[in-house]
């Protein structure tokens, strides 16, 4: 598989088709992966494919503007990649995807350890990229146990406690973000030059850790990526301290569903959510 | 108890809800003084943020009020609203959020009646969930 997928960003790099390909490499610990960004045929050599890539590289693409860019991708990562092409942030013609018939990724936890697929992996349907121009298989099939669990078991689980318990489970979970921003950083779809975070005319929430500015920064960032978040789970991951901020995505992914029959990141031509209606959308919560 | 009367927040559309807020006033309807009109173009220019400055600014309530669909003076913008308002009004209870503090309706300019009978009965609501706490700012 890593041979296919070498062969391809030399071919890539040889014939100008691109000016970079994004890929992963060997972390300095010598387990994890992290982004490779290579432009020179002499480091294609760097390149790995294991479980440990998880980082979702679609997040990079901003960084190369004007250029051909070449990105080993996986199920998730095209599905940000759709998103990104339905708002217009990149152009099709300047990518070249490396499809990758991904089998799962492993639990950074567990770094080391057994091999254990990632929550997220669990319920992911398009481990094929639903878009690509290159597809490269698995050679075996050590599939993660996919569509037997309720992607939303979590979800609903909490959906049964009342709203003292919900509001007391988030609040012990929000009082520790440290307001770091690593999740929209990592994040592919956080992608606004100035972040409402960072606005101070007006400035709308604390910036300050407390109770309003930590429930109101995890709110606006759950709000802007409705119908936009394809649960790579890259945020989850990324936060320091460990907040379930999948439960919060997958409780919209959730909603949106069951009220607009609308999923994010599958289809190119789709509009995004809030650009978009239908003219007999509930509104039994209206009065 | 007694004492304590609900701070409720209303964005209003102009061409609409605000007119029907005005007609409830020039005919003399009586309803509860505990909402604070805010008057915005149109149900579409209200953003999540306006909901949660005001709910983590200690508003016990608030209140969306448009026209009603196929009469917004912008054709469409009630149908945005309409749209994202129904996924943070689900967020907002699934992160324990009172889902009586956070309510939308369509008012009419012909309808004075609706308007004073709409916030009556939110203001007792909303009495009924008592004083919002949740968000005494702490440091800042
Ligand atoms: S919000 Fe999290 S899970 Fe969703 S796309 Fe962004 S990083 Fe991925
Ligand atoms: S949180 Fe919102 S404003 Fe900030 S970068 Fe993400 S999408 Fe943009
Ligand atoms: S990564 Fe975690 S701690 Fe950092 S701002 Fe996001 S939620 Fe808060
Ligand atoms: S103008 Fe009233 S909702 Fe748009």
């Amino acid at each position: 598989m890593i041979d296919q997928i070498k062969t391809k960003a030399k071919e890539l790099l040889k014939t100008k088709k691109v000016d970079i390909v994004i890929g992963y490499k060997k972390a300095s610990d010598r387990i994890g992966a992290i982004p490779a960004f290579i432009d020179k045929e002499g480091d294609i050599d760097k390149l790995i494919w294991d479980g440990y890539c998880v980082y979702n590289l679609s997040n990079y693409l901003k960084d190369f503007p004007g250029k051909k860019i070449g990105i080993v991708t996986k199920g998730c990562d095209a599905k940000s990649m759709t998103v990104l092409l339905q708002e217009n942030q990149l152009k099709r013609e300047d990518i070249f995807i490396i499809g990758i018939e991904c089998s799962g990724i492993v639990d950074e936890k567990r770094k080391g350890g057994d091999i254990a697929y990632d929550e997220r992996c669990k319920g992911c349907k398009p481990a094929t990229p639903p878009i690509y121009d290159v597809l490269i298989k698995e050679e075996e099939k050590k599939q993660a146990p996919r569509l037997e669990q309720d992607p939303y078991e979590s979800v609903r689980k909490l959906e049964t406690k009342s709203i003292e318990e919900k509001f007391k489970f988030w609040q012990d979970e929000f009082s520790r973000c440290i307001r770091c921003y690593a999740c929209r950083q990592i994040c592919p779809l956080c992608y606004c030059p100035r972040c409402v975070a960072e606005q101070t005319q007006p400035a709308w929430f604390s910036k300050a850790v407390s109770v309003e500015g930590n429930f109101s920064w995890n709110v606006n960032r759950a709000m802007h990526l409705a119908g936009r978040c394809i649960d790579c789970g890259e945020c989850e991951r990324a936060c320091p301290v460990g907040i379930p901020l999948r439960d919060i995505n997958k409780k919209i992914e959730k909603d949106v569903k069951e009220l607009f029959s609308y999923e994010a990141g599958v289809d190119t031509e789709q509009k995004p959510l809030f650009s978009s209606f239908d003219k007999n959308d509930p509104e039994d919560f209206i009065k | 108890m007694s004492e304590w009367e609900p701070k409720i927040v209303g964005f209003l559309c102009n061409w609409c809800s605000y007119a029907g807020a005005d007609l409830a006033g020039t005919s003399r309807l009586e309803y509860p003084p505990n909402i604070r009109i805010i008057r915005l173009p149109c149900s579409g220019r209200v953003n999540p943020l306006f909901i949660l400055k005001c709910l983590s600014n200690g508003a016990d309530g608030v209140l969306i009020s448009g026209c009603h669909i196929g009469d917004c003076h912008y054709s469409e913008g009630n149908f945005y609203a309409r749209r994202r308002f129904a996924v943070l009004k689900k967020l907002l209870e699934y992160l324990g959020i009172d889902p009586r503090r956070f309510q939308m309706s369509w008012v009419s300019a012909s309808e004075g009646d609706k308007w004073a009978r709409l916030v009556t009965e939110l203001v007792e609501e909303i009495k009924q969930a008592g004083p919002n706490k949740d968000f005494v700012r702490k440091n800042d």
